[in-house]
């Protein structure tokens, strides 16, 4: 679990210090109750019944349980990507698919590994295959994403970030 | 076999690029307290979000928010509007909650005309370039971006919409870009 401390004083992560294949470090959540489940829902206000009434999930929508909010789950990647790119690095642009549902009961694992990196206006844009694992290896959420990392000894990244010309 | 005929109608085909108003997704502006609640709903501790002193040492120079925190703003039910759970069950006592709720959202894009009912949420590409602050007013603009015929694994038709949806601050300045992809079977 991530403590407050631990983003306060989390190290950056450097554009020189990652390469193709490098797996960066894990985020694991869970293993997620009704109760995270409701939390959401009240905290966005949504009231589609497949998140809190189980007997409505089961018997009138043919789901297995009450379901994680997929609008839930499109947080949580960009929320991951944001602590590995802290303090000075920025998360760009992520995508992903809505694949296996999420019930009560998994454990989720976001994970990230570089595929590519390259330098462009003396910034460090480091290309991630991202996704989110369960506990039964069942990718739930599989994507891509581009962080910008900062270079030793190079320019900040601008705050608003400014994407480079192409 | 059945005859498959084609979901994707011309009238369809014509909401490609409809824009719908520009509205301010935010009811008070960002807010402290919903913002708490927020992030503890996504399980992130992060100071910077509500500690003032260590967040104006941080590149933001003061309290922000998770990355895509002002796309849900939107969804929330202005004070005196029409209760949306007491509409959604007295028009359908069976109803999923969702049903009648959102149709009268601020800056909605207009329904696509299917008898395809079931909707299924296909993915999201989201794009960053900064964070709303305490106090920041959030505006968002949506339009259609794509819709696709695609075939379903028995052979069905069903839609593929992609929708695009800019969200920007008082000042007009570009916080994120959330695209949706929504499946219509």
């Amino acid at each position: 679990m991530v403590t407050a401390d631990a983003l306060r004083n989390k190290e950056q992560l450097y554009y020189d210090d990652v390469k193709e294949g490098l797996a960066l470090p894990p985020l694991v959540i869970g293993p997620m109750t009704p109760t995270h489940v409701f939390r959401w829902s009240s905290a966005i206000e949504n009231w589609h019944r497949i998140h809190y009434d189980q007997s409505f999930a089961i018997y009138h929508d043919g789901l297995p349980n009450i379901l994680i909010q997929g609008s839930w789950k499109q947080s949580i990647l960009p929320r991951y990507l944001k602590d590995l790119c802290l303090p000075d690095g920025w998360m760009w642009k992520v995508s992903f698919q809505h694949r296996a549902m999420i019930v009560p009961g998994d454990t989720i694992t976001c994970w990230a590994t570089v595929t590519h990196k390259t330098e462009r206006d003396g910034l460090g844009f480091v290309d991630l295959e991202v996704g989110m694992r369960l506990q039964n290896d069942v990718e739930s959420c599989p994507g891509a994403a581009t962080i910008v990392l900062p270079i030793r000894g190079g320019r900040p990244i601008p705050y608003p970030f400014v994407p480079p010309k192409d | 076999m059945a005859e498959t005929k084609s979901v994707l109608t011309d009238e369809i085909r014509a909401l490609i690029g409809a824009t719908g108003e520009k509205v301010e997704a935010s009811l008070w502006g960002i807010e402290r307290e919903d913002l708490r609640r927020f992030t503890q709903a996504i399980m992130d501790p992060d100071p910077r979000y509500w500690d003032d002193e260590f967040a104006k040492t941080t590149k933001f120079g003061g309290i922000v928010t998770p990355p895509i925190y002002c796309t849900y703003l939107s969804r929330k039910t202005p004070p005196g509007a029409d209760d949306p759970i007491t509409r959604a069950f007295r028009e359908n006592p069976e109803s999923d909650g969702i049903g009648g709720v959102d149709t009268d959202r601020r800056g909605a894009l207009p329904s696509i005309p299917t008898h395809l009912k079931r909707i299924m949420n296909a993915g999201n590409e989201i794009e960053l370039y900064k964070y709303p602050t305490l106090g920041d007013r959030i505006f968002s603009q949506a339009r259609i971006a794509d819709i696709k015929e695609r075939a379903g694994r028995d052979g069905a038709p069903m839609l593929f919409i992609t929708t695009e949806t800019i969200y920007t601050n008082q000042r007009g300045e570009v916080l994120c870009v959330l695209r949706a992809s929504s499946l219509r079977r």
